[in-house]
C-alpha cells in the first residue's frame, strides 16, 4: 500500500472523527445561517440569502484551516508524536502533504454540505456554474488560511495555540464581514477590512453570487498573504530547529 | 562481528547540564544490550542520539555506517520511546496498518496483532483511548511494524503487567535469536541481568562499566572489610593479604575489598594487625546498585576498576 495515500486517508479520518470539527465547522455555520436568515434579518431577499450562505461557508472553511490544522500540529508536537514520526521512513514532506490533502478534502466536504443544507433552508438559486465557481474559489482561497494554520502550529503550547487562534479566527470573521455585511459596519472597520485577507476571501464569493468575477485586488491580497504566511512559517520553523 | 552502532567521544550538553559526557562504545550486529542506570544518568539522551532525534554536542555517531538520520536507516530501525504518545482518532488496527504501509517489507499484520496481545474488542478501540499499559503494547507492535534490524526500547516495560512483560521479553528474545540487534534501557539490574547479554552501566552521563551481566554483577556485589584507620597500618602491607582486591582509605576508614571476607579477617588477626571498629559490608544486587550510583559513592565506584 502506498504510504502517502494511507497517510492522507488517516488524516481525513482523523478530522472527521474530531467532534470539534463537526461542531464548529458544520453545525455552527449552518445554525448561524438559519438564525441570520430566518429568525433575524427576515425578508431581506434572495440576494442576502446567497450572500450570507457564502459568508458562513467561508467562515467554516477558514476555521478548519486555522484551528483544526494549527491546533493539531501543536498537539502532535507536544505529545511527542511528531518526534516519533521522524523515526519512520515517511518523510516530513509526505507527512505535510498528507495533512494538506486531508484538509482540502475536508474543505470540499464542508462546502458541499453547507451549500446543500443552506440552499434547502432558503431555497437559494444559483446556476450550476455559480455553485461550482464559488466552491472552487472558497477551496483555493483557503490556502492563505492553511498557511496561517501552520503558523499557529508552531506555537509551544496547545492552550496558547487555541487561545490565539480563536482570537484571530473571530477577528478575521468580524472584520472580514462574515457575520454582518460590510455595508452596515462603521467606516473605519470598512477601511481596515480592505487589508484583511478574510474580507477578500468573502468578497470573491460575494461578487460571484451577484454574477461578477472576483476582483484582481481580492486575488492579489490573498496571494500576498499566502506568501507572507508561508515564508514566515518556514523561517520560524528553521529558527526553532536550530535551538534543539 | 559487524559493527552496527558506533559512538565516538559523544557529549551532549543541554544549556548548563551535561547529560552525556564523552562516551565511546560500539554495538555489534545481533547483540542484546541493556543500558542500565538511575534517573538522569543519560540513558534516554544516548538512545535519542543513536536514533538521530537529537544531535550530539560533540563526537560522532554512526548507525549502520551512516548518519543516524539517513533514510536507509529509517527503514531498518524500530523504536519505543520513553514517552509513548498515540495518534488520536484512529483505531488500533488502523494505526498498525498505517505503520505497515510506511515500510518496504512490513511484518505480517496478524503477527503484529498477536504481539500487541490485545483482546478482540480492544483492537477496535481508538489508540489514544487505550490504557497506559495497552498503549505500550501497541507501541511495541509499532516499533516492529517494519520488521527492523535494530530495535531500540526506552524503559519498555514500565506500566506493563506481568503477563505483558513476559510476552514482551519473549518476543524480544525471539527477535534477537533471528539476528536482530536489540538495545533497551532500564533502571533494574534484575531485568538487565535476566534478558541482556551485555550491560552498559551509566551514571551521571558516563559509562562506568560495560560487560557481560555476570561480570557487572560481580562488580556490584563485591564485599568489603573496613576498620578505623590509624597511623600504624600500612596500606601496601594490607594489599598483600590474600583475596584482597583493592585497598581504599576513605573518611577515616580503611576498606579492603574482597569476595572472601572470612579469610581476610582471619589473616588480619593472624598478622596481629591492630584494627578497631571492624565492619563487614556485603553488597547485594540492588543495594550495591544504589551504592554504586549514589552521588559521591566514589569508594564503590572506584572499586570497580579493581575487579
Ligand atoms: N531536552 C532536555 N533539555 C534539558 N535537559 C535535559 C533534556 N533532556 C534531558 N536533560 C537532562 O539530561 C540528563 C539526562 O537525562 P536522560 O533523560 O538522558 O536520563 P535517563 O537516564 O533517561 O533518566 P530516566 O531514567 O529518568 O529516564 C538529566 O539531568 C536531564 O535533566
Ligand atoms: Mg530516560
Amino acid at each position: 500500500m502506498n504510504p502517502v495515500w494511507m497517510q492522507c486517508k488517516a488524516e481525513i479520518l482523523r478530522i472527521f472523527r474530531n467532534p470539534y470539527f463537526v461542531f464548529w465547522s458544520l453545525f455552527m455555520p449552518i445554525l448561524f445561517y438559519f438564525l441570520f436568515t430566518n429568525v433575524f434579518n427576515v425578508g431581506m431577499g434572495d440576494e442576502w440569502h446567497a450572500h450570507f450562505l457564502m459568508s458562513v461557508t467561508c467562515f467554516s472553511v477558514m476555521g478548519s484551516a486555522i484551528m483544526t490544522l494549527g491546533i493539531r500540529l501543536v498537539e502532535e508536537r507536544t505529545k511527542g508524536w511528531s518526534m516519533f514520526m521522524r523515526l519512520t521512513p515517511l518523510s516530513d514532506g509526505a507527512y505535510f502533504f498528507a495533512k494538506m490533502v486531508g484538509q482540502t478534502m475536508i474543505h470540499i466536504f464542508s462546502i458541499i454540505i453547507i451549500f446543500t443544507v443552506g440552499s434547502f433552508i432558503n431555497n437559494v438559486t444559483l446556476t450550476i456554474s455559480q455553485w461550482l465557481l464559488c466552491g472552487m474559489w472558497i477551496l483555493l482561497g483557503s490556502f492563505p488560511f492553511l498557511a496561517l494554520g501552520t503558523l499557529v502550529g508552531l506555537m509551544k503550547k496547545v492552550d496558547t495555540a487555541s487561545g490565539v487562534s480563536n482570537v484571530i479566527y473571530m477577528g478575521l470573521a468580524i472584520l472580514g464581514g462574515m457575520w454582518m455585511p460590510m455595508e452596515i459596519m462603521p467606516k473605519f472597520i470598512q477601511s481596515i477590512a480592505q487589508w484583511i485577507p478574510s474580507f477578500h476571501f468573502g468578497s470573491g464569493a460575494w461578487e460571484m453570487v451577484r454574477g461578477n468575477a472576483p476582483s484582481l485586488v481580492n486575488i492579489s491580497v490573498l496571494i500576498g498573504y499566502l506568501i507572507v504566511f508561508v515564508v514566515l512559517s518556514i523561517y520560524i520553523r528553521r529558527k526553532q530547529e536550530v535551538v534543539v | 562481528m559487524e559493527i552496527v552502532i558506533s559512538l565516538n567521544q559523544i557529549t551532549k550538553q543541554f544549556k548548563k547540564q551535561t547529560a552525556v559526557n564523552n562516551i565511546s562504545t560500539v554495538i555489534h550486529k545481533g547483540e542484546l544490550v541493556a543500558i542500565l542506570g538511575p534517573n538522569g544518568a543519560g540513558k534516554s539522551t544516548t538512545l535519542l542520539m543513536m536514533l538521530g532525534l537529537i544531535e550530539p554536542t560533540n563526537g560522532e555517531i554512526t548507525l549502520m555506517g551512516d548518519h543516524p538520520k539517513h533514510k536507509r536507516n529509517r527503514e531498518r530501525i524500530g523504536a519505543m520511546l520513553q514517552e509513548v504518545s498515540m495518534i488520536d482518532a484512529l483505531t488500533v488496527m488502523e494505526v498498525i496498518q498505517l505503520f505497515r504501509s510506511y515500510y518496504p517489507q512490513p511484518m505480517a499484520f496478524e503477527q503484529l496483532i498477536s504481539i500487541t496481545g490485545l483482546q478482540e474488542e480492544d483492537l477496535k478501540k481508538r489508540a489514544d483511548k487505550l490504557s497506559g499499559g495497552q498503549k505500550r503494547r501497541l507501541s511495541f507492535a509499532l516499533a516492529l511494524a517494519g520488521d527492523p534490524e535494530i530495535i531500540f526500547f526506552d524503559e519498555p516495560t514500565v506500566g506493563m503487567d506481568t503477563s505483558a512483560r513476559r510476552n514482551f521479553w519473549r518476543t524480544v528474545e525471539e527477535m534477537n535469536k533471528k539476528g536482530k540487534t536489540v538495545i533497551f534501557t532500564t533502571h533494574y539490574l534484575q531485568e538487565a541481568d535476566d534478558v541482556a547479554k551485555r550491560i552498559i552501566l551509566f551514571n551521571q552521563g558516563k559509562i562506568i562499566a560495560d560487560g557481560a551481566p555476570i561480570d557487572i554483577k560481580r562488580k556490584l556485589t563485591a564485599s568489603s572489610v573496613s576498620f578505623a584507620a590509624n597511623d600504624f597500618i600500612s596500606l601496601e602491607m594490607l594489599a598483600t593479604i590474600a583475596y584482597v582486591m583493592k585497598v581504599v582509605e576513605k573518611d577515616g576508614r580503611v576498606f579492603l575489598e574482597t569476595d572472601h571476607t572470612d579469610e581476610v579477617l582471619e589473616e588480619i588477626f593472624a598478622r596481629k594487625i591492630k584494627v578497631k571498629d571492624i565492619n563487614i559490608h556485603h553488597g547485594r544486587l540492588d543495594e550495591a546498585f544504589e551504592q554504586l550510583t549514589r552521588r559521591g559513592g566514589e569508594f564503590v565506584e572506584s572499586s570497580l576498576d579493581a575487579v
